[in-house]
């Protein structure tokens, strides 16, 4: 028998698309649909996903399994989360989600069933080189997906297949519909998985973190109006600051500059534009390379601050085990704690880190 | 493909499916009507409520036909929101067409007292007779279990349940066609049923309840069903489901000893072959072929797998909900370990099932879980 390949199956068009791709090269194909989020949240889609998952998996004759991983969820990521956002911070569970759930929790659940490998519908790309695994980026620059996937080893990368990394979007859903997939045009998933769309996002943390009020100044100390707590604000945000004209000379948009979370002062500056919404310089821990750390290249090593952002020219000045610091060669709006910096040579996802503090 | 989940679903017995082809063929009358064509649904309708009630010893109307044996347990509580007394005595392994039904109507005043069970899924009737109260106006305790298959003492908690006045009913779901049921024996005031586990079609059950019971309506429209369930009947179904209803009591005797045979001949093989599985639920007073056994270091999960990829069908826990896997809380109720909760899967055996295929389940499960 040809070997079993387990894919982790969402019921989205990128996974379903990965199962078909991969049955089709002749694997012996079971897809796996992970539910690890609880409870009956208004928000959370689980249940059409699931059913989306199921009819897809029947269209292609693949067996479907469930698995339960709303444990391993809970204590490794949304513990994580909850406390980053309680100091402040903005934090990205799904990176954490990538190495604590789909590549460890499903990866060894995967192997249990059988699986020699697991498949999974991200766009990036791992090859093998010199007997180590590199993570590229995904052909598609608009949908790469290395970003969030900077966490992995080489023990993951040897596991894992990402069968639609070297494929567009586009061309990802032309598959589909010439497949005859039902979620062909299903929309992309965005925001965070266990909250739905940004709307319910406020809703969503009051339930968790104790709300603390409290004042808005200008970078001068002016105050300027009043916050709902800093933990709902995430720096360079414009929307929802609710300060109209009167406090500036001109009429153009607030942005959250700072956080003063001894005096929980939330600090703004007006337009887009404004020095102190820029920093050159920024500290990270946790480091983790996929590779051995690339220490020939740290002068001339690009980053990405956020998912989404070019890759910003960036000297790596100071690496220890788990901490580094990083000069970018230009100013970057809104360097945010609590998100990853993720490091690339050229195409080439090395590793990354968590961002602590910026100047 | 190799079935033994009959507890969650049984394959239609060819004979109903033969008769509810033809009716659908040849009527589609709404019993409702006064028409030739209606009058004929209408007659179908009580020859088959007539042949359900003489099969369990009820009077016809005391058979109220409904779209599930879920449905059935709802009318049953709902109905309870218009009483004065609104305080419930259940089990804590009753499924959740009980189970979560009681905490939806929680707004309504209901209360309820969860009676715990002991090691083999049984309700001790003392626990009962201590947890009633002034205003409990419901009991409501399954006569078998869905995954363990063990029978309560239906007949010693009806007689508390007498004594005080109190009403009774049990999810009788999973009892048909598998245990003698007579309501006259029984002497519950309502009992839930569903057609798909005993060979009859999806989507159509029925509750009887006894003629003096009071019961307020779930359901509300054209009045049928006596005012009891509205909504057009699904004749062809209720059809099929009084055929099912009489082959399973016409042919009890005989299913239950094939049930039986293919249960102790599961069971000697397996024990022979096998040095870490334990059978739960109660060894004597459980119903024929619902065998719940745990591979003590084998992931149920992970077995399911193995087994369906050889065409062999079993359950964990229970099979209703999306297919998530969870530790089963009918096994934690009773006291089970979670590690050995986690390992344990349903086997149910079928009219259809042979020797043959006790080999074939034998033989994948040694397979698979011999460590």
């Amino acid at each position: 028998m040809s070997d079993t390949v387990v894919v982790g199956m969402s019921g989205g068009v990128d996974s379903s698309v990965t199962a078909k791709i991969l049955k089709d090269q002749g694997y012996n194909v079971e897809c796996v649909f992970m539910k690890n989020w609880e409870g009956d949240d208004e928000n959370c889609n689980a249940e059409e996903d699931y059913k989306d998952a199921l009819s897809v998996c029947d269209h292609l004759d693949i067996p479907l399994r469930s698995v339960n991983f709303s444990n391993e969820y809970w204590e490794k990521v949304f513990q994580y989360f909850i406390d980053e956002y309680a100091r402040g911070r903005t934090p990205n569970p799904d990176v954490l989600c990538n190495r604590e759930v789909k590549f460890k929790a499903f990866l060894d659940y995967a192997f249990d069933l059988g699986a020699v490998k697991i498949a999974t519908g991200h766009y990036a790309q791992i090859v093998e080189y010199k007997d180590e695994f590199q993570l590229l980026k995904g052909l598609d620059k608009n949908k790469d997906q290395s970003y969030f996937l900077y966490l992995l080893g080489q023990n993951e990368l040897s596991k894992s297949m990402f069968p639609i990394g070297n494929i567009d979007k586009t061309k990802v859903r032309k598959l589909a519909e010439n497949s005859g997939l039902i979620n062909h045009a299903k929309k992309d998933s965005t925001g965070v998985c266990f909250i739905g769309e940004q709307k319910f996002f406020k809703e969503f943390l009051k339930r968790y973190i104790p709300v603390k009020p409290g004042l808005m100044q200008t970078i001068d100390g002016k105050v300027c109006g009043e916050h709902d707590g800093l933990m709902y604000y995430t720096m360079g945000q414009r929307k929802g600051l609710g300060i109209g004209g009167g406090h500036g000379f001109k009429e153009a948009p607030w942005f959250v500059a700072d956080k003063d979370l001894i005096n929980n002062i939330l600090i703004v500056a007006q337009g887009h534009d404004h020095p102190s919404l820029f920093h050159q310089e920024l500290e990270a821990d946790q480091i983790h390379w996929i590779n051995e750390a690339p220490l020939n290249s740290l002068e001339n090593i690009s980053a990405k601050i956020r998912y989404r952002q070019n890759d910003q020219p960036c000297n790596i000045t100071e690496l220890s085990m788990n901490n580094c610091k990083v000069k970018f060669k230009e100013p970057q709006f809104a360097i945010t704690p609590g998100q990853s910096i993720v490091f690339y040579i050229d195409n080439r996802c090395v590793g990354g880190a968590i961002i602590d503090k910026r100047f | 493909m190799s079935y033994f989940d009959h507890s969650a679903t049984t394959p239609i017995h060819p004979l109903v499916l033969e008769i509810m082809n033809s009716i659908s063929e040849a009527h589609f009358g709404n019993p409702s009507s006064i028409h030739t064509s209606g009058r004929k649904s209408r007659s179908i309708i009580e020859s088959s409520r007539r042949i359900i009630a003489k099969s369990i010893q009820a009077s016809p109307n005391e058979v109220i036909f409904t779209g599930s044996g879920t449905e059935a347990n709802n009318s049953v509580l709902w109905s309870l929101i218009y009483e004065n007394n609104k305080h419930v005595i259940t089990s804590s392994i009753e499924h959740p067409a009980i189970l979560k039904v009681l905490d939806s109507i929680a707004p309504f005043g209901v209360t309820y007292t969860k009676l715990p069970v002991n090691k083999f899924g049984e309700v001790n009737p003392k626990n009962l007779e201590e947890a009633i109260k002034e205003d409990t106006g419901l009991i409501s305790i399954m006569m078998v279990n869905n995954e363990v298959g063990t029978i309560n003492p239906i007949n010693d908690l009806i007689k508390i349940a007498e004594e005080k006045n109190i009403p009774f009913h049990s999810d009788a779901v999973q009892a048909l066609g598998k245990t003698p049921l007579s309501v006259k024996d029984v002497g519950a005031d309502y009992l839930s049923f569903s057609g798909h586990k005993f060979y009859g079609p999806k989507g159509v059950g029925f509750l009887y309840k006894k003629n003096e019971a009071k019961l307020n309506p779930l359901i509300i429209g054209g009045g049928q069903e006596s005012q009891f369930r509205a909504g057009t009947e699904n004749v062809s179904g209720i059809v099929g489901l009084a055929e099912a209803v009489r082959l399973s009591i016409q042919n009890l005797d005989k299913r239950i000893l094939h049930l039986e045979k293919l249960e102790s001949e599961f069971k000697a093989k397996l024990s022979h072959h096998s040095s870490n599985v334990i059978f739960n639920g109660h060894p004597k007073k459980h119903v024929p072929g619902v065998i719940s056994a745990s591979f003590l270091g084998k992931r149920s999960d992970i077995l399911l797998a193995e087994l369906d990829r050889e065409g062999i069908e079993v359950s964990s826990g229970s099979a209703c909900g999306s297919g998530l896997v969870k530790p089963s809380f009918v096994l934690e109720e009773m006291g089970i370990s979670e590690s050995q909760n986690t390992s344990t899967i349903r086997i149910s055996f079928g009219r259809s099932n042979t020797i043959e295929d006790v080999s074939t389940l034998v033989n994948a499960l040694v397979k698979f879980t011999n460590v």
